[in-house]
């Protein structure tokens, strides 16, 4: 109940948060920036060449749609670095934690908050992948699921390390170190062989391997399909994203109940 | 655990210390130095201290939000942070912070339900305590708007919202106007009246000198004074002798003696030293003054605690 309550406060002051609302404007302006090429990709479409112009359409749609869920990622470790940091410098924090409400459920209310803000975007993001892949001419028929849960428990893994360092350090420094770890696993996450492999496997073992939790690695927007995967390896892979954002959440909670509460 | 039982004091600290560490490099600085009181169930109490004394560190403390470094408090028998005891206490910060974008009544509904009471009619109780704190005039007008004062009352509202058996007030009346000053006196009179323990800080002295039981006094983190108010401010070294007339030969020999004279319509008010007292008293009858009273002098609060933190405020 307590927990609800925070996270249902938490969500409501996201959607009156001006940078958050900027987020939504960029969204917006990306999607219909998007759709000005494409439909003139569409009008210039005649029988020759139909088969080039629907490849250039579905190849504009993977790369925003890529986009689109990079700042998804920053988005939720923004929004989960704001909502503990704010109360913090506001000072709002005061008089919620002198309610009979422990630190735990304090913080994890506010997770709750964020990663109900993360529906919303996700669900948007999915609306918007079905409208772009219409546009483009094509249909998914099979494993709609992954392009909702995928996308979620990366966000939630990103929510969590952000909300673990931000019980460490400033907002801003939090969020640096995230943009640095979030370019440390393109880095590590891609296939190149250079990188020897007694520094690959132990930051492995550490970095959020978000690749991993990727909906873009079965997703083939050009062909518009989504590559069958076995149910194991859904699972396997969903209980690594979810495992890491406990571990980080729990962190979170172990630091946040040894700091001192006051108005920074 | 079991429950604490009546006679556990509301509050205890005992040598609770506090340093904060700011940064690597800078020097650490004290807030606290083995601080050592208790407040017992129904009392009103005030912390004072001047700017920096350590008050508000202390009321971090005993709300859980900052760790003692050594020693130990205690409140209603629990840890401070303990959602039991927390339960049972009704807090409003120093310049009480809130969710702009919410309505008095919102805000009162959000912390209601993280208080757990359970109310048959919130919208009732929320109310009730918005015509208490006299802003039941504002529905529907965000928090954003509201003025410092009307900010403060909301504050000593959510602060009443879980009918707490301990209210800690940290600068209750800040920001208010007179009239508002004394509408949160009478609150806290009332809720004196109900049996509640109130501990509070101000720099009104006073208004604490009208509301207050016990006064403890604190200076650069360590403690300066504690004890009953009444107790405190007869402290003083000073005796009044009132007399129904007085020569002009006895008044020269009194003021080579160190009294002040003071002259009304149909008496004399004599101030000496009490260790003079009877001295006094015996030259007024030898000169024919009739004495009417004899009162040990009270001081004001203000001047005991200017005395005691030497000026510091």
């Amino acid at each position: 109940m307590k927990i609800r309550t925070i996270a249902l406060n938490t969500f409501g002051s996201f959607l009156r948060n001006k940078v958050i609302l900027l987020f939504c404007s960029v969204f917006a302006c990306i999607v219909l920036l998007t759709l000005t090429p494409l439909l003139a990709f569409k009008g210039m479409t005649t029988a020759a060449n139909a088969q080039q112009m629907e490849g250039m359409v579905l190849n504009e749609i993977a790369a925003v749609m890529s986009m689109v869920s990079g700042f998804g990622s920053l988005l939720a470790a923004w929004a989960a670095a704001d909502s503990v940091a704010g109360e913090m410098k506001s000072g709002t924090i005061l008089a919620v934690m002198a309610r009979p409400l422990r630190r735990w459920e304090f913080l994890a209310g506010k997770y709750l908050g964020v990663m109900m803000l993360m529906v919303v975007y996700v669900v948007v993001m999915f609306a918007v992948t079905m409208l772009l892949a219409w546009l483009g001419g094509q249909q998914f028929h099979n494993s709609l699921w992954t392009l909702l849960v995928y996308p979620m428990v990366r966000y939630a893994m990103w929510a969590a390390i952000a909300m673990f360092l931000v019980t460490l350090v400033h907002p801003v420094v939090a969020m640096g170190m995230v943009v640095i770890l979030a370019t440390l696993v393109l880095i590590f996450g891609s296939p190149w062989r250079h990188i020897p492999n007694w520094i690959r496997l132990p930051v492995h073992l550490i970095l959020p391997l978000t690749n991993l939790v990727s909906e873009e690695r079965f997703l083939s927007v050009t062909r518009a399909s989504l590559k069958p995967f076995p149910w194991a390896s859904h699972l396997t892979i969903l209980a690594y994203g979810v495992d890491y954002a406990l571990v980080w959440f729990l962190l979170a909670a172990y630091v946040f109940q040894r700091r001192g509460l006051t108005r920074d | 655990m079991a429950t604490p039982t009546a006679s556990i004091p509301a509050i205890e600290f005992s040598g609770v210390t506090k340093v904060y560490q700011r940064g690597f490099a800078a020097p650490s600085v004290p807030a606290l130095s083995g601080i050592s009181f208790q407040v017992a169930r129904g009392e009103v109490c005030a912390f004072l201290g001047p700017n920096g004394a350590g008050k508000t560190t202390s009321m971090s403390i005993l709300m859980g939000f900052i760790y003692a470094d050594q020693g130990q408090a205690r409140v209603f028998g629990y840890a401070p942070g303990d959602v039991r005891a927390k339960g049972r206490i009704g807090f409003l910060p120093e310049n009480f912070a809130f969710y702009k974008y919410l309505t008095a009544e919102k805000l009162l509904q959000f912390h209601l339900r993280l208080s757990g009471r359970q109310v048959t009619d919130p919208a009732a109780l929320i109310n009730e305590l918005l015509i208490k704190v006299k802003l039941d005039g504002y529905v529907g007008l965000k928090i954003g708007k509201y003025s410092r004062g009307m900010v403060q009352r909301l504050g000593i509202a959510q602060a009443l919202l879980g009918n707490p058996d301990l209210l800690v007030l940290d600068e209750p009346t800040s920001g208010l106007d007179p009239a508002g000053r004394k509408e949160v006196r009478d609150l806290i009179l009332a809720m004196k009246a109900e049996g509640k323990t109130i501990f509070l800080s101000s720099h009104l002295l006073s208004e604490v000198e009208k509301i207050c039981d016990r006064v403890i006094i604190i200076d650069r983190g360590n403690m300066v004074r504690a004890g009953g108010l009444q107790d405190m401010l007869a402290e003083s070294n000073r005796v009044e002798i009132v007399v129904d007339q007085l020569p002009e030969a006895v008044e020269q020999a009194l003021k080579e003696q160190g009294a002040t004279i003071e002259r009304e319509a149909n008496r004399v008010r004599i101030s000496v030293d009490v260790a003079q007292k009877r001295s006094v008293a015996e030259a007024l009858w030898a000169g024919g003054s009739d004495v009417i009273s004899l009162t040990p002098m009270k001081s004001s609060l203000e001047e005991m605690f200017l005395k005691l933190v030497g000026g510091a405020e």
